[in-house]
Parts: C-alpha cells; structure tokens; sequence
C-alpha cells in the first residue's frame, strides 16, 4: 500500500503543478455552477405580472379580482387593472407576463344562462405566465359553471325565482369541493445553484478519466512507467497508485466544489456524511470509469478521445447541463444507467431532505455500476502493465 | 545457435552458476510468429561488463526487457544474483538498476523529486534515502540543480539523472540501454568514465549500444546479435582474433554502386560487402594487398572512388564477417 500511496502522491504532485487540472477540477466547475445558478437566479420562486380589463364592472368582475388577490394565489402573482390596449401593449413589451379581459356584460350574460367567455393574452416569449394566466382563468370559468349549476338546480327543485338573487350570493360563496394539492416529497425546495453546483462538480470531475488515463500512456510513452515495472514493485501496485491518485483528485475535486458553492453560493448538497458519501462512490466510479478507458485504449490519443466520448455522453445522459426532470422518460430512465446521474439524484434528495435512507439507493447504484466497470477493466487488463 | 568463437566458451558453457550476478539460458520470446529473441545465453560476473552490440532490431532491447521484468520470456532462464526470477516475486528486481533508452523522467519534477520517487520504490525511506539521493547528485553532478525541474535540463544533464536513477539502491546488476543514445561526445565520455567506475566498484553491467567504439572502451566481454539470435560473443581480443587475417575496408564512391558492390564480391579475398549510403564496406582478407583489384573493379563498372581507408579488425569487421552486413544498416 506504501509503494502505491508513493506512486499517487508522485501523481498528485504532477497534477497540481499542471494548470489545466487545477482549472478543470476546482476552478471551471466554479466558475460555471456560479454562472448557471446567476442565470437561473429566481426561476424557483415564479412569479409574473397579470394585468386584468374589466370592461364588465359587475358582480363577476369584482369576484374575479378578489379570487386573485386571495392567499395562496396572491404570492405567485401582482395584479393591476389596465385597459384592453394598454394589456395588449404591456404584455407585448413583456412588462406583465399576461392579461385577463372580462367583456362587457359577462356578469349579466353569465347569471342569464347565455356562452361567456373569458379572454387571456398571452406572448410567446413567455409562456409559462400564459398558461398560468389560462389556468386561472379555467379555474375561475369552472367556479363560475358551478354556481350556476347550482342555482338552476335549486330553481328546479322548487325554489322561488324572487331567491334568484340570494341563490346566487349564496353559490358565489361555495368554492370547489376537489382541489388538488401539490406536495414536494421534500421538505425545502430544489434551488438552483443546489442542482447545478452538484451537476457541474460531477461533470468536471469526469474529465479526470482524461487525466489519469492520459497520465498513464505517458508514463508508458516516456519509459517512466518501464522503470516502475523494473522496480520491486507488483503490477497490481502500480495500477493501484494510479487509481488511488485518481480517486484522491476526484474527492478533492468534489469536496472542495460542495464547501465553496455551500460558502459562497448558498448550495445545499445535503447532510454532509451522506454527501461524503456520493462523493466518495463517485470518485470510485470515477476511478474504474479511467481503469477502463486505460485498458480499452492503446494509445495516448485513443484514451483522450475514448474519455472525450464518456466525459460528454455520461454528462449528457445524466442530467449534468439539463434538469433530469424536464427531460422526456426515456432520458430519466437512462440517466439512472449512469454513476452521475445517480449521484445528481442522491445530491437533490439530500438538497430537498427527502429523507435520512435518500442517499442509501444512489450510492448503492453508483457503487453496482463502479463494480461493473471495474470488473470489465480488470477482465481487460491483463497484459496493460507487463506483457 | 552461437557461432564458435575461438575459444570462447558458448551457450551453457558460458555460464558460472555460484559467481554469475545474471545469468540467461535459452532466452526466447515472440511476437505472434515473429522470433524476436531465439535462446539467448549469456552470463555476466560481479565486477565485469557486458556489452550487447548489435544493429537496430537485433533483439537487444527485447532481452533487456526480460531481464528487467518488463516482458515475460516465452521460455528459458533468467537468475540474478542467484534468483530465478519468475514473474511473481518481484524482489529479486531490487537487485536490478534498469536505465531504459529513453529518458525516463517526469520533466515537470525536480531531479531530487525525481530521485526520492524512484528510491522510494526501491524501499528506501527517510534518512537514508536522503544520503543516497544526495549521493547520486553528487556523482551525476547536479547537486548544484538538484531542485530545477529536469524539464530545464540540457539532454546530457538528463542522460546523467536517467542513469542516477537506476543507482539509487545500489544494484548488484545495471542493466543500461543505449544510454548515450543522442548524446554530445562530452556527455558520452563523462557517461562511459562512469559506468568503467561502476565496474571497477563491483557491480555487474550489462550493456547495449550499436556504437562499436562504446562496447571497444568498456566492455570485458561482448555478445553479438543479429536477428535474434547470439551470434557470437567473447573478449573483445578473442572476437577480433577471429577475423585477424581479415581487414575492413571502407570506401565512399558516387556512382552504380551496388553493381560496384556486386563486382568486389566477385574478388577472390573479399568475404563480405556491404552498402550504407555512400559507404561501401568490404571485409578482406589482407585489404591492402587487394586495393588495386578494388579500384579496377571500380573503374570496370564506370564508379568513381572518393575515398579508401583500410581498418585494422575490429568488432565491426567481425560482425561484417558473420552477418554480411554493417553493424549500422
């Protein structure tokens, strides 16, 4: 063990005197993270302008603006009257996300039975409050088609048409018996710079595959890796030393990314055993992910391209540039094929504090696909230091 | 099979079992089907050196390799200091210094980072590693640069670590491949003074070069490979007796000079011809005495001779003799 620990304090000595490591596993991933979570600053707390055109100034209309101005509804939204070209301009300009417009004598046609309808602009570019102004406005249409109901279905059993009105007041005050509620599994919302920090760690940290197999076919090019050989010292210890110089890097890499984006960004990768944790099971992955691109190479440029392919393809199908749950079902099911988009997931569990067992399943995964690869590499590897 | 040399004592006999630091019998390996090395015999004594000549592809490097562990022989023995070395128990490589022909270096590390990394593999630790690293600077004379990166080295400065390298842990048996390989005359002879230092200290060498005046300075005994095989091998007088009647003969001539090589075939005395450039070698016997049928052969096939000069035999000549051709082809 002695002699592998030199071979990868030899290694990590090299590594930190090489800037383009130094760039790739701890700055770049800064860098980036920061970057991304700037640009995504505020989209977990949504929240948009939605102008209203009263053109019918009844009963319906006022219903309508004391709806939106009732808690849960008033967080998401900041409601203002305007006209109907004044909506129209305002929303085009994106200065209000959309516009609700009540026509004229929509509470008369509406209590007279006759088809009303609600009218919502919408833009484009921001589609999101359009479908949100939409489903207001549904939600609202829904209320209204139950109030009527439910005082034609008095009149019809018999109630007085003079009550009409008290009917009516009466129905406005019923709400929808079934809502549906949305609860998160977890007990704090995803933030970005929680799924992004974690996402761009593991994506850079993936790049020392490149490092370290690279590192190995010089050692062989240059004839250092001979003179290990030449020495007393088993092949098994060679390859060891390599990988122990890898996983240091790679845990390295990441802890200093979740401190720093914890410290400077507001990150939140969870408790910090079970984050330890991914982070070591990922560093392993990492570690026999290099074992077999050195043993699926031949040469120096074969391994930088083979690493190329599994740094972007594991990226890519695990979720590092793009939320996993935005993607279509068969990218979150192939996500979970890969040792990064396991560890995105344990990371996001933990973030969200989904539970004490959330980092048990990812970590197991990580550690079966690390045994798997480790095992190809090691049926390959036979003849990769003395042949 | 060894061609009989003299005296020499070839193959099995060659060896000392009880004083040899290494001793080879029948090393073989392969390549797919190519021989690259065929039941290569040698033994080398404490104190003695032994130079493996040979040209490029001549299987030096392969058996080197063997030696050192670093490729598995396909069949025969390999014993250091008594230790058959098998592959599986790696201790018998603490006897070895392996000084590889390329410069096995890490640039971006300083020569004494470089030295306590390849002591540390050899075992050593703490204070002792210090001396001996200390030790080594001092004698390949860097202890002035011994916290420089040997990226800023000049390439003999590296040559000189590169063998500092393999002394660290005082080896029974330095095995040194090509190690002058590219280097200035100067660094070359501070190189050579230092591995005749080395065996005057006792310790066993074994060396490879194609420079025929290398293997001429320091080795007590030569080995002569050609295609694989140990053509010959014995004292460097015992080799050149071989071919004592037979003087080399090297011209430059411009010119049909392969049918110029083809005509001075044809001239009783001459055994051998070969090209190398402009070169013509001849191996003949009594060289002066045949000169004036060289130059009619010469004149004969339309060739313009530029210049001649007559070598008493050497290592060169014996290998133009058993191989037919240059050591350098």
């Amino acid at each position: 063990m002695s002699l592998a620990w030199t071979i990868a304090r030899k290694d990590l000595r090299q590594r930190l005197r090489d800037r383009s490591a130094i760039v790739l596993g701890f700055v770049a991933p800064l860098v980036i993270a920061g970057l991304m979570s700037f640009a995504f600053q505020g989209t977990e707390h949504f929240h948009f302008n939605l102008l209203v055109v009263d053109q019918d100034h009844g009963p319906v209309g006022a219903a309508l603006m004391r709806g939106l101005s009732a808690a849960p509804i008033r967080d998401v939204l900041t409601v203002r009257s305007s006209t109907t070209d004044a909506a129209a301009a305002a929303v085009h300009a994106r200065h209000a996300g959309a516009a609700l417009v009540i026509p004229p004598n929509f509470s008369r046609e509406a209590e007279n039975g006759d088809s009303v309808s609600l009218r919502v602009l919408t833009s484009v570019d921001q589609e999101l409050d359009g479908q949100v102004a939409q489903s207001i406005a549904s939600s609202f249409a829904a209320q209204i088609n139950a109030d009527r109901l439910s005082v034609e279905t008095a009149l019809h059993s018999g109630a007085p048409a003079a009550t009409t009105g008290t009917l009516v007041a009466k129905a406005e005050q019923l709400r929808l018996p079934e809502q549906v509620a949305t609860e998160s599994i977890g007990k704090h919302p995803l933030t970005a710079i929680s799924y992004y920090a974690p996402g761009m760690a593991i994506f850079f940290v993936l790049f020392a595959v490149g490092f370290g197999s690279r590192s190995f076919f010089t050692e062989r090019r240059e004839g250092t890796l001979d003179r290990m050989t030449a020495a007393p010292i088993s092949p098994i210890a060679i390859l060891a030393g390599k990988a122990l110089s890898v996983f240091v890097f790679a845990t390295l890499s990441l802890a200093t990314m979740a401190v720093v984006s914890s410290a400077v960004f507001g990150a939140s990768w969870g408790p910090t055993p079970e984050a330890a944790l991914i982070c070591i099971a990922m560093a392993l992955s990492v570690v026999s992910l290099t074992a077999l691109v050195i043993t699926l190479a031949h040469t120096e440029r074969q391994a930088e391209s083979m690493a190329s392919i599994f740094v972007f393809g594991l990226a890519l199908l695990g979720g590092n540039f793009v939320f996993v749950s935005a993607a279509p079902p068969v990218m979150r099911r192939l996500a979970l094929l890969t040792p990064n988009g396991w560890a995105l997931r344990g990371f996001t569990d933990l973030a969200t504090s989904s539970g004490a067992g959330a980092a048990i399943e990812p970590i197991v995964a990580i550690l079966g696909i690390t045994l798997v690869l480790g095992a190809v590499a090691a049926s390959l590897a036979r003849r990769t230091v003395v042949q | 099979m060894v061609v009989s040399v003299g005296a020499v004592p070839q193959s099995s006999t060659s060896t000392r079992p009880g004083v040899d630091v290494l001793r080879c019998e029948g090393l073989t390996r392969r390549f797919g089907d190519r021989v690259a090395v065929d039941g290569v015999s040698f033994s080398i004594g404490a104190g003695e050196t032994y130079g493996l000549l040979g040209p490029n592809g001549a299987g030096k490097t392969t058996t080197i390799k063997m030696i050192c562990g670093l490729l598995r022989a396909n069949a025969g023995l390999i014993e250091v200091a008594g230790t058959r070395l098998d592959g599986h128990d790696v201790r018998v490589h603490a006897r070895i210094g392996y000084v590889p022909q390329d410069l096995a270096l890490y640039p971006d590390l300083t020569a004494r980072e470089n030295l306590a990394f390849f002591g540390r593999l050899y075992r050593l630790r703490g204070r002792l590693l210090k001396e001996r690293t200390d030790e080594v600077l001092a004698l390949v004379e860097l202890s002035d640069r011994a916290d420089e990166r040997v990226e800023s080295f000049s390439g003999g400065m590296q040559r000189r670590l590169n063998i500092g390298a393999a002394l660290l842990h005082r080896p029974s048996l330095l095995v040194l491949d090509e190690p002058t390989a590219g280097v200035d005359p100067q660094s070359r002879h501070a190189i050579l003074t230092s591995i005749e230092q080395f065996g005057a200290s006792g310790m066993a060498i074994l060396y490879t070069t194609h420079y025929m005046e290398e293997a001429d300075r320091i080795c007590n005994r030569v080995g002569i490979m050609d295609r694989g095989h140990l053509i010959a091998q014995g004292s460097r007088r015992e080799l050149v007796a071989f071919v004592a009647e037979h003087d080399r003969v090297e011209l430059t001539a411009t010119g049909d000079r392969e049918a110029f090589r083809d005509a001075c075939l044809g001239i009783d005395g001459i055994s051998a011809a070969t090209l190398d450039g402009e070169s013509l070698h001849l191996l003949a016997e009594n060289g002066r005495k045949l000169l004036p049928a060289v130059l009619e052969a010469a004149d004969r096939v339309g060739v313009a001779i530029n210049s001649v000069e007559v070598v008493e035999p050497d290592l060169e000549a014996v290998f133009l003799h058993l191989t037919g051709t240059a050591l350098r082809d």
